[in-house]
């Protein structure tokens, strides 16, 4: 009789301390893979310090805050997301392209591909780096695309890991007036670098800063040795 | 028994319930002894009086002296406590103010202030002017880090559960607007406020509110003139950020008038309290209150009082000079030791090595930064410097002649050898992760206070930190009247800082001038970031780039000259080398112009729009 009575003082707080289980779901499983494309070819970008950033919106929803995607230095990216409706968006101003915020509309289920077709101010072509005794030979062409862009400096970057960018590097030279539409051949001196006489592996690769804008455009990375 | 433990669990229940739900008395019922309703406080004039005080303790943003790191991140100072600093990158939200908390706590203070009948109608509007000179102040802090901000009057909002918040979404106003709204409101409290100087300028009288909208106008100025000169000019569509172009001359116009106002018509001028030292002079201008005669608004700090003091002096202190176990945390770069001329030459380098790339040999430490800008020695702690009456030594080792070359030998601090000649100086400079010894090769002047027991933990430092003087409104003046064109004034205005910091008059000018001359002048004055912004001039000197003299920061280290036998032992010569603690160049980005708004403001308010690159 009591132990009846003693469960009805048990049986709301059993109630109240258990519960879990509607509002929990399990964790997103769908990816989305990208690329940032000009022309089909994915665009070299600065792949560290979270550079170059894309955003997914999702409508429907109360917040409106936007989700970050990463763009790595070779223009790819990738989301892990549930499934659903989503609108990808370049970010204001952020990237060596003409800004520009029209809406892809990606619609994931299960793994989607979607590339991101943006206007690059140049293009690099004919990229060709590698070493030559105690020195690297650069040669590349930086060809116009939009018509009023202008070079600010072109760089030839070395690092000893894989990342390659304008703040991640050993070595840097920077070429002020570089001219569009030629081949620019170029020697930088690696003697005088501990890294280089260490015999560390290096990865190179070249650059071309557009005025103005707060991103350069990048060659893929070039592994030296 | 089985009756008995439903009888007691009945029991036991009962009084819970009786507890809960009945109050037999009104024991309870007592009016708070610590809030204070508004009925009470604006019946109260000392009430009044200490509801502002609480405003005033409220508004320290940005680079400040409590708290000594943010002097590192630019390039006046580097961190020496302990190991590198790792930044390479501005934060999104760098000295980001969004107070509307005490926008609003300043509109109920307005609203209670002027339904009072405890004050006389001028003590009234006194007040006002300060509390509105104060929202002002708050709106250009938040301005200056992200543009244009909504602008709520005098509105106290109230909430109330299920209303409709549609009426409480003010958008953003334009940066324009928001640099009009605080000249307007400078304007407005300026025929309210004291013309005289207030004790240890700590509250805000008339020319403070003048120099606010001096400031307000030269950055609006400078903003609509150079941002558009840019090759893609920042902003927003809806004018949140950006300043259009054809308001440059007006703003300009505003700033000079107003600054020429004070400088005729204020009580205050620029210090000369010691005429025969120069050093002494500046010093006592920005870091002695007694009978300064330049600043107008400073956050004073005092003893006794909880919180109420600054531990600037003590952990910055020389080692040598330290009264308590902190040290040394923070020191000037040679970055900046080397922008103060010399008293004949406008470069101002270090002379370290001739011609043939041989050292110099100095006879003493300091003679190395002899016939320096005056501010220089009123600024920094140079190696040799005095500081209370004894030399401040930093000595990073010796450099022993040995066989046709210079060997470098260092020791632990305060070690001697075996002639009993010191190797490295207590107060360092050495290259380590050691906490308490100095990695600049130099140490803070300005802001260092000489008073007893000033650097100690129980008592600490009783410095002000001036936010507006003299020597503003004469910057201010002579950068308007030379973006107006009148070469001729912007000289004399220009030209009456240099005579004060004894160097020599300039004929001619360009901004360049006027940029340097305020990172000199107002070093640790949290004013340098804020120019570089303005003149959009930041992501051109931090531009990011290793080994480039503007964005990566340099040290100087002294050392001592072992050479028996020769005519130069027993001499100095100094090594400039980059700075050890940070290791990385200053990295100023164009997203970095303008702070990143909150998303979650956003949510809250979907009429705020977000800034460029966000």
């Amino acid at each position: 009789m009591i132990m009846k009575k003693i469960w009805i003082v048990l049986l709301p707080l059993a109630l109240m301390a258990g519960g879990c289980g509607f509002d929990n779901y399990d964790e997103p499983q769908s990816k989305l893979f990208g690329r940032v494309t000009y022309n089909g070819e994915a665009l070299g970008v600065r792949g560290t310090g979270e550079a170059v950033q894309l955003q997914l919106y999702q409508d429907g929803y109360e917040l409106r805050n936007p989700i970050p995607v990463y763009v790595a230095q070779d223009g790819t990216f990738e989301a892990t997301l549930f499934d659903g409706e989503y609108k990808l968006v370049t970010r204001d101003n952020n990237g060596p392209w003409v800004n520009d915020r029209d809406t892809t509309v990606v619609d994931l289920r299960g793994t989607t591909n979607v590339d991101i077709e943006v206007t690059p101010y140049f293009t690099l072509s004919d990229v060709s780096l590698a070493l030559n005794g105690n020195a690297l030979s650069a040669s590349f062409q930086i060809d116009q695309v939009v018509e009023d862009g202008a070079v600010d400096y072109a760089m030839i970057l070395v690092s000893k890991t894989a990342f390659v960018d304008d703040v991640v590097y050993i070595v840097r030279e920077d070429l002020s007036d570089p001219e569009a539409g030629t081949t620019i051949t170029q020697s930088v001196d690696l003697s005088g670098n501990g890294d280089f006489n260490a015999g560390a592996p290096l990865f190179a690769r070249v650059g071309v800063r557009p005025v103005g804008k707060d991103q350069a455009i990048y060659s893929q990375v070039v592994k030296l040795r | 028994m089985k009756k008995s433990i439903i009888t007691t669990v009945k029991t036991v229940l009962l009084a819970c319930l009786m507890t809960a739900f009945n109050s037999c008395s009104d024991f309870l019922d007592r009016e708070p002894d610590r809030i204070f309703d508004d009925e009470q406080v604006f019946a109260d004039p000392a009430l009044i009086q200490s509801v502002l005080a609480n405003f005033y303790g409220r508004v320290m943003w940005g680079q400040h002296i409590n708290d000594s790191y943010q002097y590192t991140i630019l390039d006046e100072a580097g961190k020496s406590d302990g190991g590198p600093d790792n930044i390479q990158d501005y934060s999104n939200t760098l000295w980001r103010v969004y107070d509307y908390e005490l926008i609003r706590n300043i509109n109920q203070f307005l609203e209670g202030l002027r339904a009072s009948s405890a004050l006389e109608e001028g003590d009234k509007l006194a007040y006002e002017g300060e509390a509105r000179f104060l929202r002002a102040w708050v709106y250009f802090n938040m301005c200056r880090g992200m543009g244009g901000m909504p602008i709520v009057g005098d509105e106290v909002f109230d909430y109330e559960v299920g209303m409709d918040v549609t009426a409480l979404q003010y958008p953003r106003s334009t940066e324009a607007g928001l640099y009009d709204y605080i000249i307007s409101e400078c304007d407005a409290i300026a025929e309210f406020l004291s013309d005289q100087p207030t004790i240890n300028a700590a509250r805000a009288n008339r020319w403070a509110a003048l120099m606010l909208k001096a400031r307000a106008a030269i950055y609006a100025g400078s903003l609509a003139n150079y941002n558009n000169k840019m090759p893609s000019p920042i902003r927003t569509a809806g004018g949140e950020v950006g300043i259009p172009a054809e308001l440059t001359e007006g703003y300009y116009q505003t700033a000079l008038t107003t600054a020429e106002d004070i400088i005729n018509n204020s009580p205050y001028q620029l210090n000369m309290t010691q005429p025969g030292n120069l050093e002494r002079n500046f010093y006592e201008a920005l870091s002695v209150k007694v009978s300064n005669s330049e600043v107008i608004w400073a956050r004073d700090h005092i003893y006794p009082g909880a919180g109420q003091q600054t531990g600037f002096t003590r952990v910055n202190i020389p080692g040598s000079h330290a009264e308590d176990i902190d040290r040394a945390y923070a020191g000037p770069i040679l970055n900046l030791v080397e922008a103060f001329e010399y008293t004949d030459d406008r470069d101002g380098t270090i002379h370290i090595r001739d011609v043939n790339g041989d050292y110099i040999f100095y006879d003493n430490l300091e003679d190395a930064f002899a016939n320096k800008d005056a501010r220089l020695g009123g600024s920094v702690i140079v190696p040799g410097a005095l500081f209370k009456g004894e030399p401040v030594i930093l000595q990073a080792g010796q450099k022993i002649w040995n066989n046709g070359s210079w060997q470098t030998r260092t020791s632990q601090p305060g070690d001697e050898d075996d002639e009993g000649r010191l190797i490295t100086s207590t107060n360092g400079p050495n290259n380590s992760n050691e906490q308490f010894i100095n990695k600049t090769g130099f140490f803070f002047r300005k802001f260092l206070d000489e008073a007893q027991g000033a650097s100690t933990r129980g008592r600490n430092s009783e410095m002000w930190f001036p936010r507006l003087r003299f020597a503003e409104a004469l910057m201010i003046a002579s950068e308007a009247a030379l973006e107006l064109g009148q070469q001729s004034v912007a000289l004399d205005y220009l030209n009456q800082i240099r005579e004060r910091a004894g160097i020599q008059p300039l004929e001619s000018m360009t901004l360049d001038d006027i940029i340097r001359e305020r990172r000199v002048e107002f070093a640790f004055e949290d004013h340098r970031y804020w120019d570089l912004k303005r003149w959009r001039r930041a992501h051109i000197v931090w531009n990011g780039v290793q080994n480039n003299p503007t964005a990566t920061q340099y040290a100087l280290f002294p050392y001592l000259v072992v050479a028996p036998g020769t005519p130069n032992d027993g001499k100095y010569v100094f090594d400039r080398r980059p700075f050890s603690n940070s290791p990385f160049p200053r990295f100023f980005q164009l997203r970095n112009y303008y702070n990143f708004i909150d998303l979650a403001w956003q949510n809250a308010n979907p009429r705020i729009v977000l800034n460029p690159f966000q």
